[in-house]
């Protein structure tokens, strides 16, 4: 089953392009670092973007690194490495992969520690947090991490959303969490500017901010393509697809890589070629992060007829008509109030239904638009941040919507210790039995 | 146990720990409603000054976890599906509401499973930054500006700036009072043992303002007329963690015979060591005090000064208290799944050795299943100091 995981097979030839990107990121932190060019540690789906690349930043995405080291089995020794420095094992595994990662690194004087995958992260020149957007250890991470490298300067910036309220329209607030996080954002760019001793380009950032603006559609675009019956791209592939938005948002080459999915897909669609020959259940990736190191369970999925047109995972774009922003001339406005219009662009939904959350609705609207049969959620232990409620959502969804069949599957995102291939795929396959039952009986 | 028919303080004390929020069941009878809360980032002078008894919502490490386990995932922090498992049991069944602040990702992330599961007329998220930045200031003020307006909205009573100030200066009385019970743990022999000051920090966590103050003065007068309790100086530990509410690990930690002399808990100092500003507009002095003064570890302060900087920021508040309390060890007690609390581990405890001062680390589940495994660790950490 190892050899079968290694040669994951990709649907798509957009997907196939993706493992190369990513290394192309990799190798670009640590060629900026041997050049003497600014790098940061930093987090994906963090306000950030446009910035970095206004300002010649190479980002060295910290989650990412640890999510390599898990899909190549070689999260182990660092998760080790910081269970020996205290960290718990029950701590976020991305963080604590990357903490033992830098343990090593100072234990070693500052060489990689040995035969660090893909040839390891470079040490940043200044680490970019932040507050809500999207976790507990985007502020504590930095926190920890100085603790191995204590000349890295950290800069957090607050990015805070209205929280859901049923009795309140969340634009009654919005005007103040917007003057924050712009605030917030001119910080980070003061920061660093200090750091960098280089000005802010602001023309370059508004023409970066319209190319996410687009590149953001592009996505949305491509994705929504995935509708039709058969399904030409489902959620396994959707997890190496996500890389030029999460990681390269602000960049031709992400909005490149969109288009070409978008023509990819149309084809597909046009020759009615889909993941599986014969399909037979449609399913929808709920919530939850994936468990990198075992990626060919979307492969299982497969064998037995099932695909995933959509998952909410990773799908951190909406198309910008429907945020329905209002014209504005900042950047920085722009990219503020464009993330915070997305997270609370299930609210209005959601005040609609009885009893219902936006985190439904969004389920709702997926289940919807690509005709799906079962959810399937996978709960990562370590991780809180998207794993917390997932019961809650299951419940509700049911409750307020319809019976349909759904599946909490039970990993971690790095840590494979608790993974058991056989126990999965046994859940899976009694899954696909009631999916069946429930598709027959509609 | 102390006759609860005596009436004089601890025994009160005692009262009130055995049947947590026994006085504010008895006030709902009477119309005096109360409103519940999580951690210690929400401010309960606005709370009180919109007519309710902040009760905090505590979980109770002796009972199992059953009925939670079917809408509170287990990743979750133990201590909340504890405290939810008994809200779900009726143990807070006279709150009027509850209070969710935006503190860790286990706590801001169950809003809604609280809001689902346990119907009561009122709740609200409030969005509490993690900085404490000029901007964060403001968006904050903000913040408690809308926590007002809800609560207005939910009695049909505004909340007048007076009554805000008279809350303020309640809150800072309450913690004078506490302070000087505290005050009575620096002797070489403390007066007040460290399991009869978790009695007391849980107790008033459930009492009108006013009543937790003259409480604790109660307590206060009480055990200043003891006699030197022991011929023999005890090893002097601080116990450091977030929401330890019971007497359980105390307990060990004393009949190995050490005695708890200071805490770094968030039912503890962490509230009673500083002070509000009365300022013009009350709700900037909360503001400030909350952001500034509660350290809690998900607050991030970071001044741009060194690391060395940072860490006397984040924990210099940690040397003070082993220096007036004479510590002469620390025990750090994290729950498991709990980020904020977690990576500080390694910093931490380095600093505490800093100081020359022995730091035992310890991961909990708030399950006293646990209780077992931890007196042997204790027990033998503390032989090391004997």
């Amino acid at each position: 089953m190892a050899e079968e995981r290694k040669q994951r097979m990709t649907a798509t030839a957009a997907a196939a392009k993706v493992p190369k990107m990513v290394r192309a990121n990799f190798t670009a932190n640590l060629k900026a670092k041997e050049e003497g060019r600014p790098v940061a540690f930093s987090f994906i789906v963090n306000c950030y973007d446009e910035i970095l690349r206004a300002m010649d930043i190479v980002p060295a995405w910290a989650e990412s690194y640890s999510g390599i080291c898990a899909a190549k089995h070689d999260a182990r020794r660092f998760l080790e490495k910081a269970e020996s420095q205290n960290f718990s094992r029950s701590l976020c595994t991305y963080a604590t992969c990357g903490l033992g990662f830098e343990a090593w690194r100072k234990e070693l004087g500052g060489e990689m520690p040995p035969d660090a995958p893909w040839g390891g992260i470079a040490k940043p020149d200044f680490i970019l947090g932040t507050g809500q957007m999207l976790c507990d250890p985007r502020y504590k991470w930095p926190q920890a991490v100085q603790h191995y490298m204590p000349d890295v300067p950290a800069y957090i910036g607050g990015f805070y959303w209205p929280p859901y309220d049923e009795n309140m329209d969340q634009r009654e607030v919005e005007d103040y969490y917007l003057k924050y996080a712009v605030k917030e954002l001119k910080g980070a760019i003061t920061f660093i500017e200090k750091q960098t001793q280089k000005k802010m380009d602001w023309a370059k950032l508004e023409g970066l901010t319209d190319l996410v603006d687009r590149t953001w559609d592009m996505f949305i675009d491509a994705y929504e393509l995935r509708k039709a019956v058969p399904a030409p791209m489902d959620t396994g592939d959707a997890m190496n697809t996500m890389v030029p938005l999460a990681f390269m948002l602000g960049t031709q080459e992400a909005y490149d890589f969109y288009k070409a999915l978008y023509d990819e897909l149309k084809e597909k669609n046009t020759r009615k070629e889909g993941v599986v020959e014969n399909e037979k259940y449609r399913l929808l990736w709920g919530a939850g992060l994936p468990p990198w190191f075992a990626l060919s369970d979307f492969q299982y999925f497969n064998s037995k007829g099932a695909v995933f047109p959509a998952e909410r995972t990773y799908r951190e774009a909406e198309r910008i008509d429907r945020l329905h922003l209002p014209k504005l001339s900042d950047p920085l406005e722009r990219i503020a109030l464009r993330w915070m219009r997305y997270w609370t662009n299930w609210y209005d939904a959601a005040r609609k239904r009885k009893d219902s959350i936006p985190e439904v609705e969004r389920l709702i609207e997926y289940i919807e638009d690509y005709k799906i049969d079962g959810v399937v959620f996978h709960q990562a232990f370590s991780c809180r941040t998207w794993h917390s409620g997932i019961m809650l959502q299951a419940q509700i969804l049911k409750k307020v919507y319809k019976e349909i069949p759904i599946l909490v599957l039970e990993g971690d995102i790095v840590d494979i210790s608790s993974y058991n291939e056989a126990d999965v795929h046994a859940r899976i396959d009694a899954f696909i039995e009631v999916v069946d039952n429930f598709t027959k009986r509609r | 146990m102390t006759n609860r028919a005596n009436g004089n303080g601890l025994a009160k004390v005692d009262s009130y720990y055995e049947d947590y929020g026994s006085r504010a069941r008895a006030l709902a009878k009477e119309g005096k409603r109360s409103i519940g809360y999580i951690s210690a980032a929400v401010p309960l002078e606005i709370i009180s000054a919109a007519g309710f008894v902040p009760v905090r919502i505590k979980g109770d490490p002796g009972k199992a976890v059953t009925k939670a386990d079917s809408r509170m995932e287990t990743l979750v922090c133990p201590f909340l599906r504890s405290a939810f498992d008994l809200t779900l049991d009726g143990r807070y069944d006279y709150l009027d509401g509850i209070v969710i602040p935006h503190t860790c990702d286990s706590v801001s992330r169950t809003y809604d499973v609280w809001k689902h599961s346990v119907p009561l007329p009122y709740y609200h998220f409030l969005n509490v930054p993690h900085l404490d930045d000029g901007p964060s200031m403001e968006f904050f003020i903000h913040i408690l500006r809308t926590f007002i307006k809800s609560l207005e909205r939910h009695t049909g009573k505004e909340i007048s700036n007076e009554s805000l100030k008279n809350a303020v200066e309640a809150y800072n009385e309450n913690r004078r009072a506490m302070r000087a019970v505290y005050d009575l743990r620096k002797p070489d022999r403390p007066l007040i043992s460290g399991v009869e000051m978790m009695k007391l920090l849980s107790a008033v966590k459930a009492l009108p303002v006013d009543e937790s103050t003259a409480l604790a003065r109660k307590v206060a007068d009480e055990v200043k007329g003891r006699k030197k309790s022991s011929p023999r100086k005890p090893v002097r530990v601080m116990l450091v963690g977030d929401q330890i509410d019971d007497t359980a690990l105390i307990e060990i930690i004393e009949n190995a015979g050490a005695q708890v002399v200071m805490d770094d808990l968030s039912v503890g100092s962490k509230l009673y060591f500083s002070d509000m500003e009365a300022t013009r507009d009350p709700v900037d002095g909360i503001a400030k005090y909350y952001l500034e003064k509660v350290s809690l570890p998900t607050f991030y302060r970071d001044s741009g000064g060194s690391y060395e900087e940072n860490l006397e920021l984040r924990f210099g508040h940690l040397k003070r208290f082993v220096s007036e309390f004479s510590v002469d060890a620390v025990i750090l007690l994290v729950y498991k799944n709990c980020d904020p609390y977690g990576f500080e581990v390694p910093a931490t405890t380095t600093y505490v050795e800093s100081l020359g001062t022995p730091v035992y680390y310890l991961e909990d589940e708030y399950s006293s299943s646990s209780l077992g495994r931890l007196k042997t660790r204790i027990e033998a950490f503390l032989e090391t100091l004997a």
